[in-house]
């Protein structure tokens, strides 16, 4: 790519979108979202249906005016021109391909206006027709093929431009599985290979893991968390990131934080008591978790540990995927589920004991929501 | 537990324009269980509930339901309970006048009617919402709308399509881990749709995998992902997907192998006959695991990449002649980054393909076959 | 899009004012001229200022027209019966026909069943002069012509082929999985199209009888040819202002008040029905 030093591509600052709805109070799709991201990145916006990413999305293409803030792109301020004039390309969610143009000339369109040699369109075409496995489609017309070939499309039109910025939204929504999984990789490849710039908005975590650099986790219109996948998974800065990221998501259970002489302890429901050396958190840690009193602990189902000697939590059902098992427990009044990378062999009814290394807790404010502590030491 | 006959298909065929959409489909589910049926979109699956439901009729062969024959017997009548994927609510009723519907039409009191709509709606955790108009229910509120008007009349055939694919991963997480008691509680056949093979594996005491308006497979869990009927089947359980690797197996005189980067790979001693023949041997991601060089059957490798995939590493693998194996592990275990690694096969969890056909290769003599499926 | 300068907006707001005073124009001026006399209507030129009257209302109402040529029997209000009397009764029984009809062509594919939806579309294309002729010989050989009975019957080509084509397509935007889920639940065939596709299509079901009876109630050439004076509705009746002494400009500008009013009174009722149904919205799930 360039020298390494990663240069800023689009910066969002203190972004606002204020829907007023006649007759109806004014709804706020995003708030003061600030975001920089630098070229050849892929970012992801990852949210539940309504969390301000789309509206975002919208914002950034020019289908929708900034109520407040501002957007750079390349250099240029971008949020007060009109979408043509944005060097921006877009994939919808919902196709939008020309129904009087077969799947290559809808491909083929952004390149015909920039007037390259016809042999060199063709080549680009075949290029992403194979990428995205449409080439025995591209003769066709877009009422004629499925709707995952019509995603396809609508995404290979949206990959083949030159622009300073591609998004991309629900790209692969409409696909299988199957197909999905081997795209992501092509796909990825693709992007990195030509340096693109890319914001990606998804529902999917296994997707927007695959497939991006950075995660931009959003909910009722604010940015929750920026960061690298692993540590989006392994800090999670609140409650609503720690509990959204991960498959399953992460238990969770609300604890009295106690000091001993011996011990600190977590006073669950159902007079379940979790005890620590005072050494198993580092003193920062511990002076948070004191300051607190009442606590919510997070624990992420794969860290969940089986041990005879731990506390006893009651097996509700067990379910064998193949390659791990999901067993869920009644524990301390709640429901816990932990996953084993084995069949393991538990009927409903059986009791189990169940541990939880300080390294893998994660624990938040009951408040705010805000992480405090991360494994042993302070979040 | 499972009592009486609760679905019966024979030989059931239906075409739309021209087109098999169902070929000589035949599956039974007595009362009591949960076959999931599982398929890629378009193989027919709604079509063939739709069918049992009776609101679209077969081109050939029989339904029969609770042991009557139901060609002349109008949706009404057949006491089916369904869910639907877009969920089909009534939109200018209530979701408590949704839910009551099945007790409405068998001309229930209004004091039956109310106690059966809140036993249900307590049981899905919607009895706070009963009041409200379906656009004012969030996905979640809608999906168990839907449930619950299916379960309502305590019908004998329940057949629900896909209902968890329009709600978000949390809750369909949740759901799959409540559904089993319910379905449990329940006691019908049920008959459920799904395209997620985790769903299928988790709620169906039996899979039925339809691929192309045929049946391909019927089993149990364990029977489709240790033994798939073809190597669709195979493609479609599991993740990351099996391992498929062309091969032609070789023999020693004493057992069958496979030749992978010149090295022997054993392979169960039932497939002496597969011997010669053009194969595709299936190897699962989470039955390879890496092992010190010199171990017996060892499979020398060069580790490419590594990525993590929810809570595991996946390591993409190299064998001598440039092909792709890929290997995964639980996260946070030991294995190689890069460089030169022994790969080791687990002979019992090899399977075998046709090359041509793409059928399982069934070992001969599958004894130990069934020993497996019991100790894994 | 709201990439709009003040400019923008001022010239956006002239232009709905211009759209709006093109349309608006000949209403008002038919009200204003309904409460003139013929000698301030045909003044030069026309001014704004004039002493209202309703003596055109009143002779419409009693029914004698007083001029300067004699006292002038008419008809308008048995008229504005008569108009009444056939609008309402061929779109309630375009209705009755029509909905079930257009429920099975939306729900059904039998054999011909586009074509015969075809053919009755197609009445609408065919010039009315077309079918008259041969309707009166007919209608004479009947005792048809000549009575209410009659021109609903006509009436049904204008008002049949409307209401099928625009409920039909309410009917096809109904997820029949909606439907399918209440047979399903122990509903007959008839209880769903009742609780489930009738409600859901009300809202195309009134625009489609809302404009039928529009048609219906302008309606000019079947009336004028097969019906006599005592059937005539207001669009024929109004011939009767044109008499031998001249053209009663004030009576028509009351009488067409009169006879709009109706229409625009059962549009604006069903304006808030027809914005309520399209945002249920939800049908689709």
């Amino acid at each position: 790519m360039t020298d390494g030093r990663p240069q800023p591509a689009l910066t969002l600052d203190r972004v606002n979108k204020i829907y007023r709805p006649k007759g109806k109070p004014p709804v706020r799709a995003v708030v003061e979202l600030s975001l920089a991201m630098n070229r050849g990145e892929i970012v992801a916006l990852l949210g539940s249906s309504g969390c301000g990413k789309t509206s975002t999305l919208r914002m950034i293409a020019g289908f929708e005016p900034v109520t407040a803030g501002s957007i750079r792109l390349a250099g240029r301020d971008i949020h007060q021109l009109p979408p043509a004039r944005r060097h921006v390309a877009m994939a919808f969610e919902g196709y939008s391909l020309y129904p009087p143009l077969t799947v290559r000339d809808n491909i083929a369109f952004a390149l015909k206006a920039k007037r390259l040699a016809r042999d060199e369109v063709a080549r680009r075409v075949q290029e992403v027709a194979h990428l995205l496995d449409i080439e025995d489609v591209l003769e066709r017309y877009p009422s004629s093929i499925s709707g995952g070939q019509q995603q396809r499309a609508s995404l290979g039109r949206a990959l083949i431009r030159e622009a300073d910025l591609h998004l991309l939204d629900e790209p692969m929504g409409q696909l299988e599985p199957q197909l999905r999984a081997l795209l992501r990789g092509r796909i990825k490849h693709f992007i990195k290979e030509r340096g693109l710039t890319v914001i990606l908005v998804t529902h999917d975590q296994t997707e927007a893991n695959a497939l991006a650099d950075r995660i931009a986790v959003m909910e009722n219109g604010v940015l929750q968390q920026f960061a690298e996948p692993a540590s989006l998974r392994q800090r999670p800065a609140n409650l609503f990131t720690g509990t959204f990221i991960g498959e399953p998501p992460m238990n969770v259970l609300e604890a009295d934080v106690a000091v001993t002489e011996r011990e600190l302890r977590f006073h669950l429901a159902d007079g379940v008591t979790l005890g620590y050396p005072h050494t198993a958190f580092e003193q920062a840690a511990c002076a948070a978790l004191l300051r607190r009193g009442r606590v919510v602990l997070g624990i992420r189902p794969h860290a969940v540990r089986l041990a005879p000697t731990g506390a006893p939590a009651r097996v509700e059902v067990n379910q064998w995927l193949g390659d791990q098992s999901h067993v869920a427990a009644t524990f301390a009044g709640s429901m816990l589920v932990t996953v084993e990378h084995r069949r393991v062999p538990m009927a409903p009814g059986d009791v189990i004991g169940v541990a939880f290394a300080p390294e893998d807790l994660h624990v938040f404010d009951i408040d705010s929501g805000a992480a405090i502590v991360h494994g042993r030491r302070a979040a | 537990m499972m009592t009486g006959p609760g679905i019966e298909l024979v030989d059931v065929t239906k075409r739309f324009k021209g087109q098999t959409v169902l070929d000589g489909v035949s599956l039974a589910v007595p009362q009591g269980e949960t076959v999931a049926l599982f398929g890629p979109s378009g193989a027919g699956k709604t079509v063939l509930l739709r069918l049992i439901a009776g609101v679209i009729e077969p081109d050939a062969g029989q339904v029969r339901l609770g042991g009557r024959d139901m060609a002349a017997v109008p949706p009404e009548d057949r006491g089916v309970g369904m869910a639907f994927q877009n969920f089909a609510l009534f939109p200018h009723r209530s979701a408590f006048e949704n839910i009551a519907s099945p007790l409405e039409a068998r001309r229930h009191s209004a004091g039956a009617m109310r106690a059966g709509v809140e036993t249900v709606a307590r049981m899905l955790k919607i009895d706070h919402v009963l009041g409200h108009a379906p656009r004012a229910l969030s996905n979640g509120q809608k999906q168990r709308t839907a449930l619950a008007r299916a379960l309502a009349g305590r019908p004998k055939i329940l057949l629900l399509d896909d209902p968890l694919c329009n709600v978000d991963a949390k809750l369909r997480f949740e759901m799959r881990l409540e559904l089993p008691r319910l379905l449990a509680e329940e006691q019908a056949a049920t008959l459920y749709v799904t395209q997620d093979y985790r769903e299928a594996m988790a709620l169906g005491d039996r899979i039925a995998i339809l691929d192309r308006g045929r049946l391909v497979q019927i089993g149990t869990p364990a029977d489709i992902y240790f033994a798939p009927a073809t190597i669709q089947v195979a493609r479609l359980f599991g993740d990351p997907t099996i391992n498929l690797l062309d091969v032609i197996p070789e023999t020693d005189g004493r057992r069958p192998f496979a030749r992978l980067s010149d090295t022997r790979a054993p392979l169960d001693t039932g497939l002496v006959h597969a011997v010669g023949r053009p194969c595709v041997l299936g190897l699962r991601p989470e039955a390879l695991r890496f092992v010190a060089a010199g171990t017996a059957g060892a499979v020398p490798v060069t580790v490419e990449a590594e990525t993590p995939l929810n809570e595991k590493t996946v390591t993409l693998a190299v064998t001598k002649r440039g092909r792709e194996i890929l290997v995964s592990r639980p996260s946070g275990t030991p294995g190689p980054v890069d460089g030169p690694a022994h790969v080791g096969i687990d002979a019992s969890h090899a399977v075998l393909f046709d090359r041509s056909s793409g059928d399982r290769i069934v070992p001969k003599a599958d004894a130990d076959a069934h020993k497996r499926g019991a100790a894994a | 899009m709201e990439h709009e300068s003040r400019l923008e907006r001022w010239l956006r707001g002239i232009a709905l004012a211009l759209v709006v005073t093109f349309f608006m124009f000949p209403i008002v001026w038919i009200v204003l001229m309904s409460f003139q006399t013929n000698e301030t209507i045909l003044r030069m030129p026309p001014s704004l200022l004039f002493t209202p009257t309703l003596s055109n209302y009143e002779a419409l109402i009693t029914g004698r027209l007083v001029s300067n040529a004699g006292v002038l029997e008419i008809e308008f209000m048995s008229n504005l019966m008569n108009s009444a009397i056939l609008s309402v009764g061929s779109v309630t029984i375009a209705l009755l026909l029509g909905v079930p009809a257009a429920y099975a062509f939306a729900r059904h594919q039998f054999r011909g069943s586009e074509d015969i939806a075809f053919t009755l579309l197609s009445f609408r294309f065919a010039p009315p002069l077309l079918v008259l002729l041969p309707l009166t010989l007919y209608f004479q050989e009947l005792g048809l012509a000549d009575t209410y009975v009659g021109l609903i019957w006509v009436y049904q080509l204008i008002c049949l082929p409307l209401i099928l084509w625009i409920v039909r397509g309410y009917f096809e935007d109904i997820s029949p999985d909606v439907e399918y889920a209440y047979r399903i639940s122990g509903h007959s065939w008839w209880a769903t199209f009742r609780d489930i596709a009738l409600p859901l299509a009300r809202p195309g079901i009134a625009a489609a009888g809302l404009l039928a009876f529009i048609f219906a109630w302008n309606n000019f050439i079947f009336a004028l040819v097969l019906a006599s004076a005592d059937k005539q509705p207001v669009t024929v009746g109004a011939l009767a202002f044109v008499t031998a002494s001249g053209i009663q400009y004030g009576q028509i500008a009351a009488a067409i008040v009169l006879s709009i009013a109706p229409t625009l009174a059962l549009a604006l009722y069903a304006q808030r029905y027809l914005v309520e149904g399209l945002s249920l919205g939800a049908v689709k799930g």
